[in-house]
C-alpha cells in the first residue's frame, strides 16, 4: 500500500519546516542589490590581486594608476548596470501569452423574423390543442426560445426527422451571439445532439436542411476580435478594454467545431484546408492566457480536429501546418507553448508535435540546416565563454530539440543521431557552471542533465 | 510493490530526478516555485504518457501533482494539473474488470484486476487510519472522508449565496477537484459494478471507494446529500441565469491586467456546467450502489458492518417534497433518462398510491410500463380529481412534463441496435402515440377538473411536443 509517512510535504504552510535556506541551494530570485554586491566584491578582489601584482611599480606613476583603475571601475560598472538592465528588460518576455482576440465586433442581430413562420409552428396554429396552449405569430419566437431551453426541440427534430433550415439557422445564431447562458448553452446542446445522433445507426437519417459552414465559424471568431496572427503580448493589438474578446459563445463554438469534426464519418464538414486552419486557430488560442480555464474544451477540440483528417491527408497536412506555425509564432516562450499545448494521446498527435517543434526549430536557423544531423551539428557547438551567449534561445532550442526528438523514432532509427543528442545534452549539462548566474544559464543546465539521465537507461 | 523514494525508472526518468524539479525551490511563492511546478507536470507528462513505453508516476509524483492541484495557486497551474490527472487515469486506470476479453478467455467469471501502481487521491480504507487522522487538517494531502464532507460544504457555501464569483479562485479549485474526485470514483466502481452484477459478489463492491466513503462514520451521509443536490442546482440556476452584460460591467471596474480574473471569468461557467454533471455522476453511482446493496441484501451478502443507509432516492424524494424550490431546477438539471424517470415515478406513487399490480425488478428501475401506469390515474376526471387532492397542480404538470421527455429521451435511446424487426419498431411507435395521447387528455382532465388551473409554459411546450409527434407518427 502506499507509504503515507514519507508523505511529501513541498509546500507545507508549517514555519518549522521551513528554516532559513541553505546557502548551498539555487537562489535564483537575484535581487539588484545582490549582483551588485557581488560584483563589487568580486571587484574588490581583482583590485587586490592587481594591486598585489603592481607592487614593485607602484612608486611610478600611482597617481595615473588609480585614474586608470577608477575608468575601468567605471567601465564595469557601467557594462554590469546595462547588463542587468538587459535582463530586467527581457523578464516580460519569459512569460507566454500571446494576445488573440483584439475589440469585439457588434455581432449580428439575433432577431429573426422568419422563425415565427417557421413549419413546426405554422403546423400547429391550427391544431385544436392550439387553443389551451394559445400560439399566435406574435409570440412564436419566445414559445420556440422555450421549447430551446428545456430541451424540447432535440426531441421534436428526431420524432419528425427533419431540421428545417429557419429553425436551423436561428439556433446557430443563439449559440454563437446571444449573450444569455441559457439560450447559448441549450442552443449549443441542441447542435451537438443533432450532430452526434447522426452518428449512431439509425433507421431513418435525419433531414438536416442547413450545416454550419466552415465560413460561418469564421465569421463569429472575426466578431469575438480574433486576430488570426500570433503575436507578443506586448503588441499594441493587445488592448486592455473591457471589450477585448473573446465573448463567452467561444466556449459554445469550440463545442461545435468539435462535434462536428467528429461526424466525419457521416458527412466531411469542412474541407482540408479549412480543417488545417482550424487546428492553427486553435493552437492559437491555447496560447492566450486569457483562455487558459478552457485548456479541457481546447484539448478535446485540438484532438478531435487532428482525427478529422484521414491518414494520407494527415502526413502532408501536419507538415503543412507545422510550417505555417512556425513562421508565424514569435520567438520566444510562446513556441514552447505552442509545441506543448500539444497534448500527446495517439500516433497523429505525436507526429504533430514532433513536426511542430522540429519545423520552428528549422526556423530559428532560417532552414538551413538540411539534415537531422545538421541541425544537432549546430547545436552542439555552444560557447557559455561567449558574454554574447544568449542562454534563453540555448533554453528554448534544448526543449524543441527534446520534443522534436523525443515524440519521435527517430532516436531509435538513428543511433549517429543518438549519440550527437548525448553530446549536446551533455556539452549543456558540463559546460554551463553551477555558478553561472546568467538568466537561464541554470535551466539550460538543469534541463540538460535531467534529460541526460534520462537517455542513460 | 514499489516503494515511494527508491529508484525507480518512469519512462527514462528516474522518480528522484523528476522530484528534484520540485525540490530545487525553497520559497514557496516566487516565480521560481511556479516555474518549476510547471515544468514537473511536463516531465511527468513526458516520462508517463509521451514516452512509448510510458509507466505511470510513483506514489511521491502522484501526490505531488494532486497537492498542486489542490493547492489551486495559479489557474495555469490548477488546469494543468486536472488536465494530466485526467490523462494519467484514463491512461493507467486502477481497476479493471477481466470482462473486457471474455471472448478470448474459456472461463466465463470476470474477475477484478486491481493495478497497484497508480496513485490514490484518497485515505478511506482502515489501514490508514492513522494517516486519516493527520489528513483532516491538511489542505494539500489525499482526500479523507472528512475532507471530502468539507469539499461539498465549501462548494454548497459557496454556491449557496449565489457569490459564486466572489471567490472564483476558491471555487474554481474546488469545483475541479470534485470532478476529478468524481472520475477516480467512477473509475472505481464501474467495472466494480459490472463485475458484481455477473458474479454477485457483494466485497466487490463493499471494498468500492464510493462505498467505502459513504460507510465511513466521519460522513454524516444525510447531510451530504442534501448539501449535493443543493449544489447541483443552485449552480445550475446561477450558470442558466447569467447573462454577459454582467460580466462586461464588472469588468470596466476591475483592473483588466490580472489575466486572470478574465480567464477565471471565461472559464467560471464552463467549469460549473460540468461540475453539474459530475454532481449528477456520483448520485447516480449512489443510486446504482443502492440498487447493488438491495439485491446484496437479499442475497443475505451483506453483514452489520454494512450497515443501514437511507437510499438516496428516497432522502431526493424528500427533499424535492419538503424543498420546494428545488423540484423545478432539480429536474431541468437532472437529465439522465433513466433515474429521473425513475423519480418521477416514484413521487407520483408516493402520493398517489401505487398501481395494485406492480411487477418491478430491483435492478430495473425503469420498467416504461410504470411511467405509463402514473398517467393512467390522469386518464378520467374523477381519478384526476382525487390525484389533485394529494399534489399541487403545478408540481404534478412539471412531473408529467419532465417525466415525458425522460420517456422521449429513452424511447431515442433504445431503439437502435437491439431489435430494429419491422414490428418491434412499430410497437414502440405506437407506445409513443399513446403515451403522448395520455399526456394530452392528462393535461386537459386537469384543466377541467381545475378551472382555475393556469398551464405552465413548461406544460404547454409539453403538450406542442405531444401534438407534433402524434401528427409525425401518424
Amino acid at each position: 500500500m502506499m507509504d503515507m509517512d514519507n508523505f511529501l510535504d513541498f509546500e507545507s504552510e508549517d514555519p518549522l519546516l521551513n528554516r532559513p535556506a541553505v546557502t548551498k541551494k539555487r537562489k535564483k530570485a537575484i535581487g539588484l542589490d545582490d549582483l551588485l554586491t557581488d560584483f563589487y566584491k568580486e571587484e574588490d578582489k581583482l583590485v587586490e590581486k592587481k594591486s598585489k601584482r603592481a607592487k614593485p611599480r607602484r612608486n611610478n606613476d600611482s597617481d595615473e594608476e588609480d585614474n586608470h583603475k577608477e575608468a575601468a571601475l567605471y567601465d564595469i560598472v557601467d557594462k554590469c548596470e546595462n547588463e542587468m538592465r538587459e535582463i530586467s528588460g527581457k523578464e516580460d518576455s519569459f512569460v507566454w501569452g500571446i494576445c488573440a482576440f483584439g475589440d469585439q465586433k457588434t455581432p449580428p442581430p439575433l432577431s429573426f423574423p422568419e422563425i415565427k413562420s417557421c413549419t413546426l409552428l405554422q403546423s400547429f396554429i391550427n391544431d385544436e390543442l392550439n387553443s389551451v396552449i394559445d400560439i399566435s405569430t406574435e409570440n412564436g419566437d419566445t414559445f420556440l426560445e422555450g421549447l430551446l431551453v428545456n430541451g424540447w426541440l432535440s426531441k421534436l427534430v428526431f420524432a419528425s426527422r427533419h431540421l428545417e433550415k429557419s429553425v436551423a439557422t436561428w439556433t446557430f445564431n443563439l449559440m454563437l451571439y446571444s449573450p444569455k447562458e441559457d439560450l447559448r448553452a441549450s442552443a449549443c446542446d441542441f447542435w451537438c445532439a443533432i450532430l452526434s445522433f447522426e452518428n449512431e445507426v439509425d433507421l431513418q437519417p435525419i433531414k438536416i436542411d442547413w450545416f454550419p459552414s466552415y465560413s460561418e465559424l469564421k465569421i463569429a471568431l472575426e466578431s469575438y476580435g480574433f486576430l488570426f496572427k500570433l503575436s507578443s503580448n506586448t503588441d499594441s493589438a493587445c488592448s486592455n478594454s473591457a471589450s477585448r474578446g473573446p465573448a463567452q459563445n467561444i466556449r459554445a463554438w469550440l463545442k461545435l467545431a468539435t462535434a462536428s469534426c467528429q461526424m466525419r464519418n457521416k458527412r466531411a464538414m469542412y474541407l482540408t484546408s479549412e480543417a488545417e486552419e482550424l487546428i492553427e486557430v486553435i493552437i492559437c488560442l491555447f496560447s492566450d492566457r486569457q483562455l487558459q480555464g478552457l485548456l479541457v474544451l481546447l484539448h478535446e477540440c485540438m484532438q478531435s480536429a487532428i482525427s478529422y483528417f484521414t491518414n494520407e491527408e494527415w502526413e502532408s497536412s501536419c507538415e503543412k501546418i507545422a510550417k505555417s506555425l512556425a513562421c508565424r509564432v514569435p520567438k520566444d516562450l510562446n513556441c514552447l507553448r505552442i509545441v506543448e499545448c500539444i497534448s500527446v494521446v495517439n500516433t497523429r498527435s505525436k507526429l504533430f508535435r514532433s513536426t511542430v517543434a522540429h519545423q520552428i526549430l528549422l526556423s530559428y536557423f532560417d532552414h538551413k540546416a538540411p539534415s537531422e544531423e545538421g541541425i544537432l551539428k549546430l547545436l552542439i557547438p555552444i560557447n557559455v565563454k561567449d558574454k554574447s551567449c544568449d542562454f534563453f534561445k540555448m533554453y528554448i532550442h534544448l526543449v524543441l530539440t527534446e520534443n522534436w526528438l523525443l515524440s519521435n523514432q527517430l532516436l531509435e532509427d538513428k543511433p549517429v543521431l543518438k549519440a550527437m543528442w548525448r553530446l549536446y545534452l551533455r556539452n549543456c549539462s558540463c559546460m554551463i557552471a553551477s555558478t553561472d548566474l546568467r538568466c537561464f544559464a541554470s535551466k539550460v543546465r538543469n534541463k540538460a542533465s535531467y534529460l541526460l539521465q534520462g537517455t542513460v537507461s | 510493490m514499489e516503494r515511494p523514494g527508491s529508484m525507480r525508472t518512469v519512462g527514462g526518468g528516474i522518480e528522484e530526478n523528476i522530484l528534484a524539479i520540485l525540490d530545487s525551490s525553497e520559497a514557496k511563492d516566487t516565480l521560481d516555485a511556479f516555474e518549476d511546478r510547471v515544468a514537473f507536470i511536463e516531465a511527468v507528462r513526458a516520462a508517463s504518457i509521451v514516452a512509448k513505453n510510458g509507466t505511470p508516476p510513483t506514489y511521491k509524483m502522484y501526490e505531488a501533482i494532486f497537492s498542486i492541484l489542490r493547492i489551486g495557486k495559479s489557474l495555469e497551474l490548477t488546469m494543468a494539473s486536472f488536465q494530466l490527472l485526467n490523462e494519467l487515469d484514463k491512461r493507467f486506470p486502477r481497476v479493471n474488470s477481466s470482462d473486457v476479453d471474455k471472448s478470448n478467455s474459456s472461463s466465463s467469471v470476470p474477475e477484478l484486476i486491481m493495478v497497484q501502481e497508480v496513485g490514490f487521491p484518497f485515505v478511506f480504507s482502515s489501514e490508514n487510519a492513522s494517516r486519516e487522522r493527520g489528513a483532516a487538517n491538511n489542505s494539500e494531502g489525499p482526500v479523507d472522508s472528512s475532507g471530502f464532507q468539507l469539499l461539498i460544504q465549501d462548494l454548497a457555501d459557496a454556491t449557496d449565496e449565489g457569490n459564486l464569483r466572489a471567490s472564483e479562485t476558491k471555487s474554481l479549485t474546488n469545483m475541479l477537484l470534485f470532478q476529478y474526485l468524481v472520475t477516480v470514483f467512477e473509475g472505481d466502481f464501474r467495472p466494480r459494478n459490472s463485475v458484481y452484477e455477473d458474479t454477485m459478489n457483494w466485497v466487490v463492491l463493499r471494498e468500492s471507494l464510493l462505498n467505502m466513503l459513504l460507510v465511513s462514520r466521519k460522513v454524516n451521509y444525510k447531510s451530504l446529500m442534501k448539501d449535493c443536490l443543493t449544489i447541483m442546482c443552485k449552480l445550475y440556476q446561477n450558470c442558466a441565469g447569467f447573462t454577459d452584460d454582467l460580466i462586461c460591467s464588472e469588468n470596466s471596474a476591475a483592473q483588466p491586467a490580472e489575466n486572470f480574473d478574465t480567464a477565471a471569468a471565461i472559464s467560471l461557467l464552463e467549469v460549473g456546467k460540468h461540475t453539474c454533471i459530475a454532481m449528477q455522476k456520483f448520485l447516480i453511482m449512489i443510486m446504482e450502489l443502492d440498487v447493488s446493496k438491495k439485491s446484496a441484501e437479499m442475497q443475505g451478502s451483506t453483514t452489520r458492518a454494512d450497515g443501514v443507509r437511507t437510499p438516496l432516492v428516497e432522502i431526493i424524494l424528500d427533499e424535492l417534497t419538503y424543498n420546494r424550490d428545488i423540484i423545478s431546477p432539480f429536474l431541468q438539471v437532472f437529465n439522465e433518462p433513466k433515474w429521473k424517470l425513475e423519480v418521477v415515478v416514484q413521487y407520483l406513487w408516493k402520493y398517489i398510491g401505487k398501481p395494485s399490480v406492480r411487477t418491478r425488478r430491483s435492478n430495473s428501475p425503469t420498467d416504461n410500463a410504470s411511467f405509463s401506469g402514473a398517467l393512467k390515474c390522469f386518464s378520467n376526471i374523477t381519478s384526476t380529481k382525487s390525484t389533485l387532492k394529494k399534489i399541487r397542480t403545478e408540481v404534478v404538470q412539471l412531473l408529467l412534463a419532465h417525466g415525458f421527455q425522460a420517456h422521449l429521451s429513452l424511447q431515442s435511446e433504445h431503439h437502435p441496435v437491439e431489435d430494429t424487426s419491422a414490428s418491434n419498431e412499430e410497437r414502440s411507435c405506437s407506445l409513443l402515440i399513446e403515451i403522448c395521447k395520455n399526456i394530452i387528455s392528462a393535461f386537459k382532465n386537469m384543466k377541467t377538473a381545475d378551472k382555475q388551473m393556469e398551464i405552465l409554459s413548461l406544460g404547454k411546450e409539453a403538450l406542442f411536443t405531444a401534438a407534433t409527434i402524434i401528427s409525425a407518427k401518424s
